[in-house]
């Protein structure tokens, strides 16, 4: 028994120790501790994830949903057939709540340069308002917060109410900050100044949205003034790269989804094409307007990337918020209220733009382009925007409309103006259709996201459906 | 010290084939039983000398010996007999069974134990089970062996891994492998998916990958034994939930040199091929188009015959063969391509097997060394598996108390894969979706275009006839075949020394280490014109290490508290280290269209990128065993074991118990020899992931919404919070299991049966649960589930007749599982595989369940119909089916007739569901049998697009009844409808199969020539003639697809395949040569 006893005692020495010898292994030796980066490297993801969130999957079934794309095959084509599943929204949403609101919350938390709180605040507030825009109620004040693990859904308008606020708060620290050559920021490289007129034209935007049309006014008056201060995205790098900085539609084509989705197909073109269309009958082109150029500009060849020259060539910038965006607004909302005459400067700005080749790339500069100047007489009865003699406010306004909706293209403008106006607007809304595709009624919103409805306790317990009218459109 | 070189010397001769067998003066002697039936391969050595031999299969053998020598004669079960020589020739043994034979077991710690006095069930599969499988690699012949044990092989790749469960599934997110012990120590058998094969689509893309556990060289174990229960396995503590195998590998015994050489020559076939429509052409809408995506084209017999009418004027193809192909301006070949296409990408598959053994010892010292090569060459063209295997087990008794052993081994494995499963550079996926009328053997080419510029070494695809585009858009096969290269170059070591310390006969201190290391080397080269945005080419190669080291001290001592009871007491210490890392190098988009294999392809800095991924992680054990044993009928078994592991926050605690009741012992009853009743309870552990206590900054990410990844290290770089939020608190996942049981035996030990209740509950279960993304992490790693498992497991085995000249014998083996997944904290569905069906752990469900969209049902369950009398998607997922089997049954027979052996291993699935999405996208694309029916309609019938087609109109379609009478299924739903098959909004439900399979797994006839003849003239013992066939019975439901297929390989996840490469069946020559 004694020989018992000395072995339990070497046992219990052996045992002793045993959590020493593994402390410190498990750190990790490959990713690095949040404190030891500097905030600035922060900035690129999060604007990389709001590119995804303006310009993404979402983007192109709202272009679909609106006259703009056309689904032609796999899953695109079942989209186009209004069948579209909420996990078609995760990645759009990941990149709104994980992309945008985690990673820009901690610039705000840690920077101490102005500049940086100041455009991460512009960014979140830009992704937040497309997403009330896109999906209705969202979650955002208890959003963010790993302490709330199921964040309760905000009514659409308080969301709003509350990215402009924050946009507002946004414009306060950028006017106090001074500009800096950033490379992280690939929207502006650090151009306050651009920040400030990009923040009030999202303001004019979302108060747009909510058809708040004095206060869309008087942001827009304060937005982007000259369209080299366009928040864009740009894709940059090598030919020879495919993947990772391209155009995001080019990639879509060049890679295995190459024929899925495109607005041109034979004899099929979408209604946006064919408003530029000389030989359709629903054409825009007349005395003061050729969309030569800009026809060829916009059709794309679904199939692959490469056989494009136009709007989704590789390197081909994507409109985010814009300088026409601003004068449409102005034009929109200042016709209104003050009629033809209040709005028209605001709709020929964008002609004198457009009329300088700004419509178009390179590649259709030696094709035909025409945008004279409108006068008022223009809209009146019998004139050349208003051949079926219809009021000319109407006339006008039906003309800012469809300019917002041809040049709109690649952005959620068309999608939003049609439900914005469906309602109470329809004189002057576009009367666009689905190619061989649906009829009305068309989708009114997008899903939520099939990962925040099964893991959210609080999120409805079914997505209420594509064709529910969000609270600022009902 | 000298007398050990000495040793070492000698043994290195009889490895370089040096050794003499030479004798002058000879007794002849013979061995028999009791009942006179000749013992083959009994040991007859001579006492303190190093002389000694084996018998033949006739109980023959000669030695030389000299007078007032003493014979040493013994023979595994037998009772050994010792006997002065007198100096006669010829002498007649007769060796007395020994009636306290029992059944021995090798414990988790590697000791060898009494099964009768064990309290927890275990499998034995012996090692003649293992080789006479004539599986190229270990894990699958393990299939049908043990009730309990499922071994999957994913598809018929050379040397990929196959899943290996236990029981059932224990962890969600964790590795569901069991932990694999060799000699006691445990070993590296990882199937490793990271790295290159991501460029593809890593588990659910890329290419199979190999399994560490198949570098074991099958002709090297003595036995492998399945520990399922928790309480056998609780000593490896956080390592063990998914069950353990525990193999021993072969020592030499003492006496002369044993020599055996064996080849093996083996023919694979494809064993399932899905059916293909040879009758209409490229195009949609019964128009042909020569690049069109489908094949709903136009009716290919109504073409008039003659050649196609072609435009010479511009743009043409000519392909490496000569062939010129221009653009078609009227189809009219009615040339169909399905097989000989498929003829260019497969072959019949080969291997070719070398086993050498030689083993032998001395009195005080033995040695077994094997070396062996298996040369394969797969089914698909261009991929191959090259095992070579060398192993050195030695062992010496130094001194009276000291015994050393030393066991080494080192293997080289080479393979190259063929890119599979969704993954439009795959084999399967080009191949499947080409149009009947598309030649794809004219792959690769030069194009000219219309202004007649050369593009060399153009792909050319169904899709892109003329090469006129860089991109395929999906791979030609042959290209997929021929230009891609997966290779992968293994280099493995291993070394296990162990020393004996034996005091006195009470106590035993034993001090054993291993270090296990390997490397594995991969290329993955996707030369320029590859499909997708691999078009500009991709170089990456993965240099992947592991380093494994174990440590265990162990101290054994029994004692005899009273007469009656005996206590046997283990303690041990055990340290566990190990380490892993991945270098990874890439070039993405050439320069120089060239297939060479360099990083010169682009020297731009942009163009290359590098990485490096380490882990680490160590565990220290010590543990304690206590096994009471009372009356010699009751046997108490008690351990406990404390832990410490690096990825676990503080020490746990792993207690277990069994007990055995040995109530009818042999002798004391004429039917029953033996019965027992087991129990046992215990608790194991799932470790957790490496490096996850705390949220990170993560560079090199990106964000894609649908295939428009924008990659932030073509940005600057950058970083972000990583998206899954660190966890400080994690714990091993915790299996709690308890079974019942009983081992009882009949007739004289003829007929034995076992059977085994077992009942667990895992709890803590290790997961990435999907946060709310609003909350601002997606996801979070942690104890976030929970699941529980019970089943069933029989074993009947009954040597019905066991005569000289014929012996007959069977064995079945039958187990059940049900699983459940009992709680998720909150999270409804944690997705196993990804893809647009996919197999999924959801609460209240068994794990894995096949999980996407499908058609509405009413209460009833019928169909919910639109007003066309057709189903209506579901607006989100719904669970499609299960594919758990109920039951799985392995039934074995062995007979004996004179000199000839037969055996045959079959093996049932029952139940269970399987979603061949193979066969349910190709309907989209129109080239399967199914979409090819051509029929004059005699009625009225509305399609998907709701349009009525009249009667007696000829359509390409079929006729089916949803619930509220005909309608024509056609184009418009196959193709543009729901009832085809990608993305996320189709009736998947209409793509579920039953999974039931039966596979006569072996069948083998073996034909032994052991003449005296033959010995005489060359000096061998016997020659074995084997003819084998495996899986050449295979029997399921799923038209053209094994229901065994799995997209993800060894994962979680099963029940599902997409273009994976398919399964095989073989027939081999053996012959075994033995000295």
């Amino acid at each position: 028994m004694k020989n018992f006893r000395f072995l339990i005692l070497s046992f219990l020495i052996l045992t002793i120790s045993c959590e020493k010898m593994v402390e410190g292994v498990n750190d990790n030796p490959n990713d690095i501790s949040v404190a030891d980066v500097e905030t600035k490297l922060f900035l690129t993801g999060g604007l990389l994830a709001n590119i995804q969130v303006q310009l993404g999957h979402l983007n192109r079934i709202s272009g679909m949903y609106s006259g703009q794309l056309i689904g032609f095959s796999s899953l695109y084509s079942n989209i186009y057939g209004f069948n579209l599943s909420t996990a078609e929204a995760n990645s759009t949403w990941n990149a709104v709540y994980v992309g945008v609101i985690t990673n820009m919350r901690h610039v705000v938390n840690t920077a101490t340069n102005p500049l940086l709180k100041g455009i991460a605040k512009v960014v979140e507030a830009h992704a937040v308002g497309t997403a009330a825009s896109l999906f209705g109620d969202i979650p955002y004040s208890e959003a963010g917060n790993p302490e709330i693990s199921d964040p309760k859904f905000d009514n659409q308008k308080e969301v709003y109410t509350s990215v402009i606020a924050l946009l507002d708060e946004a414009i306060g620290i950028l006017e106090s900050a001074t500009s800096a050559s950033i490379s992280e920021d690939i929207y502006f490289g650090g151009n306050k100044n651009k920040w400030i007129t990009a923040a009030h034209t999202l303001k004019a935007r979302f108060y747009l949205h909510q058809k708040d049309y004095s206060n869309a006014f008087s942001s827009a008056q304060k937005g982007i003034s000259s369209p080299s201060d366009d928040m864009k995205y740009m894709p940059r790098g090598s030919t020879n790269v495919a993947e990772g900085d391209k155009n995001l539609f080019w990639m879509i084509l060049e890679g295995s989804r190459a024929g899925d989705i495109g607005n041109s197909n034979g004899n099929l073109t979408s209604y946006h094409l064919q408003l530029l269309d000389q030989a359709n009958s629903s054409s825009r082109n007349h005395a003061k307007t050729d969309e030569t150029a800009r026809f060829n500009y916009f059709k794309i060849n679904s199939g692959g990337g490469s056989l494009n020259k136009g709007v989704i060539e590789q390197f081909e910038s994507q409109n985010m918020v814009t300088y026409f965006e601003t004068q449409l607004i102005l034009a929109e909302t200042a016709g209104r209220s003050g009629g033809v005459a209040a709005g028209l400067p605001y709709l020929n700005n964008v002609r004198a733009w457009l009329n300088s080749g700004a419509g178009v790339n390179d590649n259709f500069l030696n094709q035909s382009f025409k945008y004279l100047p409108f006068d008022a007489s223009d809209f009146n009865s019998g004139g050349i925007e208003n051949t079926d003699n219809v009021d000319s406010k109407t006339a006008f306004l039906r003309e800012v409309i469809e300019e917002r909706y041809v040049t709109g293209f690649g952005t959620h403008i068309p999608f939003n103006d049609a439900r914005r106006l469906r309602k109470t607007d329809a004189s002057f809304a576009v009367p666009y259709v689905l190619v061989n595709g649906q009829n009305p009624p068309y989708p009114e919103r997008m899903p939520y996201a099939d990962n925040e409805l099964n893991s959210n306790e609080n999120a409805p317990a079914e997505d209420p459906g594509i064709f529910l009218k969000t609270v600022v459109n009902q | 010290m000298e007398k050990f070189q000495k040793r070492i010397f000698y043994s290195l001769l009889l490895c370089l084939g040096f050794a003499q067998f030479s004798w002058s003066q000879i007794l002849s002697g013979n061995v028999t039983d009791e009942q006179d039936v000749p013992l083959p391969g009994a040991n007859v050595i001579i006492k303190e000398t190093n002389t000694g031999v084996s018998s033949d299969f006739d109980g023959n053998f000669q030695i030389t010996i000299e007078e007032g020598q003493i014979l040493q004669i013994s023979f595994i079960g037998y009772i050994t007999q010792e006997i002065l020589y007198t100096g006669q020739d010829q002498i007649n043994i007769k060796l007395l069974s020994d009636n306290q034979l029992e059944e021995v077991v090798v414990t988790a710690l590697g000791f060898k134990e009494s099964r009768d006095k064990q309290g927890s069930t275990s499998s034995i599969i012996s090692a003649q089970k293992v080789v006479n499988a004539g599986e190229a690699t270990l894990a699958n012949s393990l299939s049908g062996k043990a009730s309990g044990l499922r071994i999957s092989r994913s598809n018929g790749d050379p040397g990929a891994a196959s899943t290996i469960r236990i029981r059932g599934a224990n962890t969600i997110d964790g590795d569901s492998d069991p932990l694999i012990i060799v000699d006691g120590v445990p070993l590296n058998s990882d199937a490793n998916y990271s790295g290159g094969n991501g460029i593809t689509g890593g588990r659910t893309g890329g290419v199979s990958q190999n399994s560490r556990f198949d570098d074991i060289n099958p002709n090297d174990i003595e036995s492998i034994q399945i520990l399922k229960g928790a309480s056998a396995a609780a000593l490896w503590g956080s390592r063990a939930a998914n069950g353990v195998i525990v193999i021993t590998t072969k020592s030499g015994s003492k006496g002369q040199a044993k020599i055996t050489f064996k080849s093996t020559y083996s023919f694979d076939e494809v064993s399932e091929r899905i059916p293909m429509q040879t009758t209409w052409g490229q195009g949609t809408s019964g128009k042909y188009n020569p690049a069109g995506v489908e094949s709903w084209g136009d009716y290919i017999p109504d073409r008039s015959g003659a050649a196609d009418e072609v435009n010479t004027s511009g743009q043409y193809f000519e392909s490496y063969l000569g062939q010129r192909f221009y653009p078609i301006t009227q189809k009219n070949s009615r040339e169909t391509f399905v097989d000989s296409n498929w003829d260019a990408v497969f072959q019949t598959g080969t291997f070719f097997q070398n086993d050498f053994t030689i083993s032998g010892g001395g009195e005080k010292n033995t040695y077994f060394f094997s070396l062996s090569n298996i040369g394969q060459e797969g089914i698909i063209r261009n991929t191959a598996y090259d095992r070579t295997n060398a192993r050195l087990n030695y062992s010496a008794q130094l001194n009276e108390w000291l015994d050393f052993s030393a066991k080494s081994t080192y293997s080289y494995v080479y393979s190259n894969r063929a890119q599979q499963n969704s993954n439009t550079t795959g084999v399967m996926l080009g191949l499947l979706r080409t149009a009947p009328d598309f030649d794809a053997r004219h792959y690769i080419g030069n194009y000219y275009s219309n202004s007649g510029q050369e593009f060399t070494r153009r792909q050319r695809s169904y899709r892109r006839y003329l090469g006129n585009n860089a991109n395929p858009t999906y791979n030609n096969p042959l290209w997929a075949v021929n230009e891609q290269v997966s290779d992968s170059r293994v280099n493995r070591y291993t070394f296990t020394p162990q020393l004996t310390i034996s005091p006195s006969d009470w106590l035993q201190f034993i001090a054993r280490a291993n270090v296990d290391t390997n490397e594995d080397k991969r290329v993955y080269f996707f030369p320029v014109g590859s499909a997708g945005d691999r078009v500009n080419g991709i170089l990456q190669e993965d240099n992947i290490g592991n380093r494994d080291l174990n440590l265990d001290l162990i101290g054994k001592a029994d004692f005899s508290l009273t007469d009656d009871i005996n206590l046997s007491t283990t303690l041990g210490w055990s340290v566990n280290d190990r380490q892993y890392k991945r270098i990874s190098g890439r070039i993405t988009g050439f320069l120089v269209n060239s297939t060479k294999e360099t990083t010169s392809l682009n020297t731009a800095a942009e163009a290359s990128s590098y990485e490096n991924f380490r882990t680490f992680r160590s565990s220290n054990r010590g543990y304690g065993i206590l096994n009471f044993d009372f009356f010699d009928e009751l046997f108490l078994n008690v351990s406990g074991g404390l832990e410490a592991s690096s990825t676990i926050k503080g020490t746990f605690f792993y207690p277990a118990g069994d007990l055995a009741w040995n109530f009818i012992k042999k002798g004391e009853s004429n039917v029953f020899s033996f019965a027992k009743m087991r129990a046992s309870w215990g608790k194991v552990g799932v470790q957790p992931g490496v490096h996850k206590f705390e949220t990170l900054a993560e560079g090199s990410f990106n964000y894609s919404t649908y295939s428009d990844l924008l990659n932030v290290d073509l940005f600057g770089g950058g970083f972000r919070l990583d998206n899954n939020l660190g966890n400080p608190d994690l714990k091993p996942e915790i299996k709690t299991e308890w079974e019942i049981g009983g081992d009882f035996r009949f007739l004289n030990d003829d007929l034995t049966f076992g059977f085994t209740y077992y009942d667990n509950k895992i709890e803590g279960i290790l997961l990435d649960v999907t946060l709310s993304p609003s909350s601002g992490f997606a996801t979070q790693y942690g104890n976030f589930g929970s699941m529980k498992n019970n089943g069933f497991e029989m074993d009947l085995g009954w040597n019905i007749i066991d005569k000289p000249d014929f012996s007959f014998n069977t064995s079945l083996n039958w187990s059940t599982n049900e699983n459940e997944v009992t709680d998720l904290y909150g999270t409804d569905s944690i997705d196993l595989t990804g893809l647009s069906v996919s197999s999924r752990a959801i609460v209240g469900k068994p794990l894995g369940v096949l999980y996407g969209t499908g058609a509405q049902t009413n209460a009833d369950g019928s169909y919910k119909l639109n007003e066309n009398g057709f189903p209506q998607i579901t607006s989100s997922p719904i669970v499609l089916g299960d594919p758990n089997a109920d039951w799985r049954a392995g039934l074995s027979l062995d007979v004996r007739w004179k000199k000839f052996f037969l055996r045959t291993v079959i093996e049932h699935s029952q139940g269970g569901d399987f979603g061949p999405r193979t066969l349910y996208v190709l309907r989209r694309f129109g080239t399967t049998e199914e979409t090819a029916n051509r029929l004059t309609l005699s009625q009225d019938l509305v399609n998907y697009a709701g349009k009525v087609i009249p009667a007696g109109t000829t359509v390409r379609g079929n006729i089916e009844d949803f619930g509220n009478g005909n309608v024509l299924l056609d184009e418009s739903w196959y193709r543009t409808g729901i009832g085809g098959g990608l993305g996320d909004n189709q009736l998947y439900n209409l793509s579920i199969y039953d999974a039931t399979f039966t596979k006569v797994r072996e069948l083998s006839l073996t034909y032994n020539l052991d003449s005296p003849r033959l010995n005489t003239a060359t000096g061998l013992s016997n020659i074995l003639f084997t003819l084998s066939g495996r899986n050449l019975i295979n029997i399921n439901k799923v038209p053209g697809i094994d229901p065994e297929t799995n997209i993800t390989g060894v994962g979680n996840g099963f029940g599902l395949d997409y273009f994976t490469n398919p399964q095989t069946k073989s027939f081999l020559v053996t012959v075994s040569f033995n000295y």
